[in-house]
Parts: structure tokens; sequence; C-alpha cells
């Protein structure tokens, strides 16, 4: 069947594309090359004047996973007036911050959004963690699996292992746990903190293993770009949350070496320690290092006003963290000598001094940052806000006035320690498509998704134009899914299920031995039935794998 | 492959006998019986033993032999007509409680577990409290002192010496210097002998004084100004050394298993243990390790948690889920009258059979079961791990593992009938319906 959509005002960055008037056309769910006269279009769409992106790509949003899970356990308060009945085509389900699957997968098709992406799998959680998205119904997932405080990998460098022997385990952990790429969480903190160590700074010993998260960074994201996986390695630096944690937040810039890195949630790691409160913003000293180093990439995870919870790998920060539980209750979890977690729910209060900061700082980043291929539009859902917040956040980096407005209701000193007011960029719809569409996929290696080029999968998002973003990105007028109508207006009119992307880069199948020798002394699962074979995804768990290509990829 | 292969000899075959998932199991098969069984524990021998003893595939409608055909036929039919039906057992896999959560969700059906019980003890403490808790292997290499509370772990999980508390290695502690303390209605020669080979300190106190002792020993932790003597010298002066203990051990564990807390207001209990847990992370590093997972009641409620946002106890009848842990409770609403069918799913066990009651009665049940009173409809199904694949999950809520393939003589999966169910009553979805039924 061959569609047509005629008429649309085309942002398509990955292919300089800025408003044009285009037609595109759909067969066997990709966009194709204009066919020859003679071919009959069986369906045509009429959009004139409409905005016309590919699917939105949610590169770090927390969505599958134990810790989500727990989360959901222990707030049945968040799904409570927030319920979601079923319809005729859609399953029940809700929750506010912590949806639940189904209700997930549908409210991110509702604004446009195709594939998203788990930034958190533990290797000893990625059954669990696929599963979840695999009933996460509408978009493709993937994950990143956490290395850098599994005890096996530590005591390899402790041990002064070679690289290629990293690289070989790094490699390996990306087939078992069936990923897309890897994400260090407090390196060797996690870790650390089971040894009851409550700090861990870029430059500091670790406890057991003596070596330093700058080993751990420069490590792993060498071990990344040997291996030709597209995404650098995906770095949630020491110290959250600490004020001064600028500081080790450059540091960690540094410990890569010029080897590609990406910082997330950069904004909880932009934190000063100056002025009365002992808490002030750095996102200049941030911004300037984000920009002046290439290799560098950044994800924002914007604070937003209201109740949420925040769900971590960082036990260590969580744990120091609890006090500031609301509703005062919070969890923590030690997990199979491969990292951990904390679930510490939050609210974060607009009349606050250090939340509105907060919001302030992550706004700053957004506006300081020069190059919006390598800053992302996120809020580390849940941590920072529920992605649900996407279109509110879109409006306040397209809208300065409305930006404006909103700083004079926070905290008033809050307001006079931010630049924010004298910031005077607005993001255009083309940077908007960069950071939520093109930038995401070029990132992740996704060549096949991000653009609306021939050969693209056919993910597209269609938008009224308004003169308020937010009204226009929270209900979009047609979302396709390879090529199907899966909403219309906003709502759900077609569910579809998603696939699971990875990659594979090649390694040494001899680390295997060495890993399934750990495993026997000293795990309480066997390798065998640690490893996720495709057939177990596709039949099992219930989603296909899509592997994606590494650089210098023989196969 | 995931679903064909059968291999005549298996060397790491999980076993879904209880929450410990030991998945070292090897087992050798020929011509489609069992020939032996290495590293399983009794009650898993007993549970492969009684499986490849039942092989009957008859499903019955009111205790007479019936085609499969018929009884989806009548099972469609008494699922259409009821108006609050009740999901209960939910002993499945994964896989099976996808579909039962997609059935319900029609059938606007209450969910709860046949351990309901057990699990709201623990589950109550995490939704007013949260917790701190470790895992399997964090407890073979980390622990230096572990408290096991209750007197029954040995009975429920027959290889936690073995598997969790005394492996051969230990990365981080030597294991014989490893403090085991228990704590519960011991005598000293009721002992089982793995866990008497420990040395372990034996604290005694009947089941009803737990939540006092593990009240003590949190006020003792958190250094509030608590009456040690209160519990008697013996007791007291014990739990005060054990408090010192916990103190000053390094990354202490504190294991119960809430199934066997049958006192009422067993909350509290669990309640001091996470909060004598939290209270020692303050300084030092402690972990709890509840043990559980049994009938697959981990595995339900994952599944039920991530697919509704809600834990089990959970009702779809209005068309979106409501939560209650107290009145959603699966006998109350039997004996109350409150559900007009019971839809009982319990795969694993023969045994594990729904209770004689009035209200109309479907049985998604193992091959061997015997009725007391007959349901109104039975569907012998496979159990997973022995008849199909799937997954589970152990008991600390984090590792789900793959479960394999031993037999194939047609026993189908939960999730086949219950899927088959929701299709049969997929036709009259989308007529006009006044009452929030199927």
């Amino acid at each position: 069947m061959l569609s047509k959509l005629t008429g649309g005002k085309l942002y398509d960055p990955a292919n300089g594309i800025n408003g044009d008037t285009r037609d595109i056309y759909i067969r066997d769910g990709k966009i194709v090359d204009p066919p020859a006269d003679s071919e009959i279009v069986h369906r045509t769409y009429s959009l004139d004047g409409k905005i016309v992106m590919a699917g939105a790509i949610d590169m770090h949003t927390h969505i599958g996973g134990g810790k989500v899970n727990i989360a959901r356990t222990m707030l049945p308060e968040d799904q409570r007036g927030s319920a979601r009945p079923k319809t005729d085509l859609t399953r029940s389900g809700g929750g506010h911050a912590i949806p639940s699957t189904l209700a997930a997968g549908y409210r991110y098709a509702e604004m446009g959004y195709t594939s998203c992406f788990e930034p958190a799998v533990l290797p000893a959680n990625a059954r669990q963690a696929h599963m979840e998205m695999a009933d996460t119904p509408m978009i493709d997932t993937g994950g990143y699996a956490m290395l850098g405080n599994d005890d096996l990998l530590l005591q390899l460098i402790s041990e002064g292992a070679e690289q290629q022997t990293l690289n070989d385990y790094v490699a390996w952990t990306l087939h078992a746990a069936q990923c897309i790429g890897i994400k260090v969480v407090n390196p060797g903190g996690i870790n650390a903190f089971k040894f009851n160590q409550r700090a861990l700074d870029v430059d500091d010993s670790h406890p057991h293993y003596r070596i330093t998260p700058r080993d751990i960074v420069r490590t792993l994201s060498r071990a990344l770009s040997e291996l030709g996986v597209p995404h650098p390695l995906h770095v949630h630096a020491s110290n959250l949350g600490v004020p001064g944690n600028y500081l080790s937040t450059l540091a960690t810039m540094e410990a890569a070496e010029g080897f590609p890195i990406h910082l997330t949630h950069i904004q909880f790691h932009s934190y000063g320690a100056e002025g009365d409160q002992k808490f002030s913003s750095c996102a200049a000293e941030i911004a300037e290092a984000v920009n002046n180093q290439s290799n560098i990439s950044i994800d924002v995870g914007q604070v937003m006003f209201g109740q949420t919870v925040t769900i971590s790998g960082d036990t260590m920060a969580q744990h120091a963290n609890h006090n500031h539980a609301h509703p005062n209750k919070w969890t923590c979890m030690d997990i199979e000598c491969d990292a951990g977690c904390g679930v510490v729910p939050f609210r974060y209060r607009d009349k606050n001094f250090v939340n509105a900061l907060q919001w302030a700082i992550g706004l700053e980043l957004f506006l300081m940052v020069d190059d919006p291929w390598r800053i992302f539009l996120t809020t580390d859902h849940p941590n920072g806000a529920p992605f649900t917040s996407y279109p509110h956040l879109i409006r306040l980096l397209m809208d300065r006035g409305f930006r404006n407005d909103l700083m004079g209701q926070i905290h008033p000193e809050a307001s006079a320690a931010t630049h924010l007011g004298s910031l005077e960029r607005e993001y255009s719809l083309y940077e908007i498509a960069i950071m939520t569409r093109a930038a995401p996929a070029r990132i992740l290696g996704l060549s096949d998704r991000g653009h609306l080029a021939p050969g693209a999968l056919a993910d597209i998002a269609v938008y009224h134009q308004h003169e308020n973003p937010e009204r226009m990105f929270e209900r979009p007028m047609l979302v396709f899914k390879q090529g199907e109508v899966v909403v219309e207006e906003g709502r759900i009119t077609q569910p579809v299920k998603g696939a699971t992307q990875v990659v594979r880069p090649e390694y040494d199948k001899r680390i295997e031995k060495l890993i399934e020798r750990r495993f026997e002394r000293y795990h309480s699962i066997g390798l065998h039935n640690f490893v996720i074979s495709d057939d177990e995804m596709a039949e099992g768990i219930g989603s296909q794998v899509n592997i994606h290509a590494c650089k210098g990829s023989r196969t | 492959m995931w679903n064909n292969e059968i291999e005549q000899m298996m060397d790491a075959v999980t076993c879904p006998c209880c929450g410990l998932s030991c998945d070292d199991l090897k087992i050798e098969m020929s011509d489609g019986q069992l020939k032996s069984i290495q590293n399983g524990c009794h009650l898993a021998r007993a549970f492969y033993d009684t499986a490849f003893h039942h092989t009957d595939q008859d499903p019955m409608i009111d205790g007479r032999a019936t085609t499969l055909e018929e009884a989806l036929d009548y099972g469609t039919e008494l699922l259409r007509q009821a108006r609050s039906p009740l999901f209960a057992g939910l002993a499945t896999d994964v896989n099976g409680m996808r579909g039962i959560l997609a059935l319900a969700d029609r059938c606007g059906a209450t969910l709860d577990h046949l351990n309901g019980d057990a699990m709201f003890r623990n589950l109550r403490v995490v939704q007013d409290n949260g917790w701190f808790t470790t895992t399997f292997t964090e407890v073979r290499n980390r622990a230096d002192l572990i408290l096991l509370v209750g007197s029954q772990c040995i009975d429920r999980f027959p290889r936690l010496v073995e598997r969790v508390l005394h492996p051969e290695e230990s990365l981080f502690v030597e294991t014989n210097q490893r403090r085991i303390i228990l704590l519960g209605p011991w005598q000293q020669d009721d002992i089982p002998t793995e866990l008497a080979q420990l040395n372990p300190t034996v604290i005694a106190t009947d089941i009803e004084s737990l939540s006092d002792a593990a009240g003590l020993l949190r006020g003792l932790v958190a250094d509030r100004p608590v009456d040690s003597d209160r519990l008697g010298d013996d007791l007291g002066n014990s739990l005060t050394a054990l408090a010192e203990q916990l103190k000053a051990a390094k990354y202490s564990v504190i294991s119960w298993s809430a199934a066997e807390l049958t006192m009422a207001h067993a909350e509290l209990v669990v309640q001091s243990l996470v909060d004598l847990v939290k209270a020692l992370n303050a300084k030092t590093r402690s972990a709890a390790l509840p043990l559980a997972g049994t009938q697959a009641d981990i595995t339900a409620n994952q599944v039920c948690t991530w697919q509704l946002g809600y834990p089990l106890r959970t009702r779809l009848q209005r068309g979106y889920p409501e939560h209650d842990p107290s009145l959603f409770r699966w006998q109350d609403l039997l004996t109350s009258g409150e559900s007009d069918l019971l839809l009982w799913v319990s795969s694993f066990s023969s045994l594990a059979t729904p209770p004689p009651t009035k209200t109309p009665t479907i049985v998604l049940g193992h091959a061997g079961m015997m009725f007391e009173q007959q349901p109104s409809l039975y569907i012998p199904v496979g159990v997973p791990g022995i008849d199909h694949r799937g997954h589970w999950y152990r008991s600390d809520g984090v590792c789900s593992l793959p479960l394999g393939k031993l037999r194939d003589i047609g026993l189908p999966a939960v999730s086949l009938i219950v899927n088959q169910l929701n299709e049969r009553l997929l036709p009259f979805a989308d007529e006009p319906e006044s009452a929030p039924a199927c």
C-alpha cells in the first residue's frame, strides 16, 4: 500500500529541511522516494500547513525495570486520581509520575513519541526491564546496561586487566542484557556504598578496589569507542545533587580523555556552593565546558514543579537524600554484586529556593549550550518531572515571555540568583526537532529513524500549528508508527507493539569462560540463565530485537 | 529455540518450587519420563514427581469429562454472565499473568494471589514506609552477620544454607567467620542440621513476642530510651547483645519469611525489622532479605504492578484499576458473597485447590488436582518449567529466571487458555452494555 502525506511543512534537520512544504510517501512501513506517476496512491493525507516531524525519541526515560516497579509498589497514591479507563481499543492503567506500562506507552504516542530508551538496565534485572518495555505499547524501546559498579569490572580494572579484556566484557554485557548502550551511574560509588563509603568524588579511591571514578570513566568510554558502539558512555556523574558538584562534573568530562561521553541529567550536576544558602548555579561553567569540547553531549533532566518520585541506580545519593522524601517513605536496594537502586518520592516547590534554582539551572543549560545536536530534551522522567511535562518544557524554551512570567513566580532569591532573565534565546521548531528527533537518533546510531528521508521508518508526528507550542506538542493531529496511523487528534486509534533496539559489537568469546567461572563461584544464577537470547526476547519476553550497526563493524 | 526443543539432559534447570529458584538442577529425561534429578531438594523432587505422575488432560464440567473446545465455550459463558468475578490463586508464570490481566481488564475482575495474606504483611510496610533490601548474591559475598527471624526458613527454603547463607566461596568475607543468629520459636534440638552446622546463636522467643523483640532491637540501635528488662532478663540481655553486634557488623542481613508470621498484625513485626535495618544504615551497612516467591506470588505481583500500576488486591470492575489491600482479600470476597464467579489459577501445585464455595468456580489447575467439591469447570493446565517455557521471579523480586520445558504431552499453558477465553469474549465487547461486565 502506498500512502502520501501532502502539503505539510517539514522540519527534518537530519536532511537540512526547515519548514519547507514537501510531500512524503510511505510504503511497507517506510518512507520511500516519490513513485512514478503511473503508481496508484492508495491513501492521501492532506496536511496543508501542518507541522510534520519524525516521531520523537526520548533517549533517557525510566519506563521499565525493577526500580520503576518498586516505585509503583510503594506509591499507590501516584495512581489514584490519574486513572485511565479502558476503552474499546486500549487497556486500563494510569499513574502520574510512574504510570503503568500500558499508560506510559499510550501517553508517549499521544504526544508524538515513537521510540524511548530506558537508561538504567541492571544486567541482573534486564529481563524485567525488557518485559516491562514489551508491555509498553506503541513505542520502540531499548536500554543502556549499567556497568561500573559491578564487582567483576571493578576487580578487572583494579587488577590492571588489559583494555581488550575490558572491551570484551563490555561487549558481552551488551549482548547478554540485549542493550544498545552502556551507562555508568556514580562510577564506583554504588559499589563503595556497599562498603559503607558515603561519598566518592572523581579522584577518590574506592575503599576496596583502590581505583577511582576517573579510572572507570576512562576505561568504559574508551571501551565503547574501540568497540564502535555508536552511543558514547552514558554517565550519571559523581556527587549527584551535592552543592559544589560542578567540579566533579568538569572532572568527569576530563576523565574521558577525549573519548565521546554523554553526561546525563546534567542539571543535577551543575551546582555551586556559593551564596547565603550555599547553593548556586554553575550552569555557565558547565555550558562553557560543553561548548568547548566536541566529544561531550548532555541531556538536561529538567525539573518541573510538583509531585514526582526520584528513582535511580545511585543508592549512595538516594540514601543520602532520603530525609527529603515526600511523602516520607523511601526504598533502597543492593543488587547482585551488580549495582543497586533507590526510590525517594519528592515534591519540587517553586517557593523553595533550591528547587526554584534547580528549575532555573536546567533552563540556563538549555539556553547556554550552543549546539542543539549535543543537548537533549529530558526531565530524566520521572526524576525531574514526569515525561508528560515535555510540551510545557518546549514552550519554556520557545517563548521567552512565558519563561520570564514564570520566573516571576518562583522564590525571589532564586530568581535573583539566576541569569535566566537575561537569556534572550528562543528555540525554533527546527532546533526542537533536532533535540527531540534528529540528534537522539544520531547519538544512538539509529539510522532508520529521527528523520524523514526515503529509507527511514515511517514514524511520523503531524502537529497543528499553534501559537502556543505547549498546545501544539501535547496533542498531535496524527502519529504514524511504521506507516500506520496510531493516533488521531491526540487519541489512540490503533494499538501497536514496538521492538527492542540493540547493538552487537564483536568480542572475543573467551571472555565468557572468565565470566562463567565468576558466576559459578560467587553468584546465585548460572551464566546460562543470565544471558537473554533473541528467541527468548521474541517468544518469552515479547519483543523482537532490531540490531543496529556498530562503527567499523565487519558484519 | 525458546519454544520447541526438548533436550534429554539438562544441567541448568530452574526449579520453580520456592523463592530460592535454584537454577543448577541437572535433569535427565528418558522417553518423556523423568530419569534423574541432581541438586534439587526434597521439595523439588516431590514437585517434579507429582507433575510427571499426572498426565490427565480432560477438562471437566461439573465433574464430567468434556473436550477443551466445550470447556472454553462454557468458560466464556460463565465469564460473560459474571458481574463481579474474582480472579484468585494466580500461581502462574509471567505470560500466564499477562493473559490473566488482559482478561481481568475485559471482565472487570478483582485480583488476589493465594499467598496474598503473606505478601501484604510485607507490601503494607513498603506502602507505608519503603524498605531497604538486598539480594542473594550480595548476601553470599558481603554479609558478616545474618539474623534469621522465625523458625521455618529451612522448611520453606530448603537449600538456603548452601545457596545463600554459607556458600563454598565468598568475595569479601570468610564464610566461616559469618555470624548466624536465629531469633524465633526455636527449640535447641529442632534446629535443622545444615543450620546447626553454622554454629548459630539462638535467641528463643515465641512467635507472638517477635514484635516486641524487633521493636526493642530497633529502639536499641536507634538510641531510643528502651526498657530491655520488659521482655525478661534472658531475652532482654540477648537482644541488647545482638543490637551491639548489629551495630558492629559491616554488612548485616535481616531475613524473614512473611508466610510464617501468621499472628494478627504481623506487618508490625515487619515494620520493626525494616525500621531496624534503616536505623542501622545511618552508620553502618545493613539490608533486609525478605524470603518469598512460593507459588509465583512475587511473579504475579510484579506483572500486576507494572501493567496496572498497583500491586495485587486490585479490582478492575469500574473499568480502571482500584487498589485496596484490605477490602480485596480473596477469602473475604468469597465468603461474603461479593463475587459471583471465581476463576482460580494454580499451575504449580496439585494441592493448591480452591476452597469449597457456593460461588461458581472455574479452575485452571495442575493436572493432579483432587477436589473436595467439583468446580463448575476445570481445565488442567501445564506446569511452567515442565510443560512449557516461561519466566518466574525469585524471592528478591529482581531476578526473573527462564523456566525450561521438559516434556510435551499437550497440557496447555495458562496463557494459552486465558488468551483463548479473552478472544472468545471479544466479539461481544463492542455490544452496548450497561453493566460493567464482560
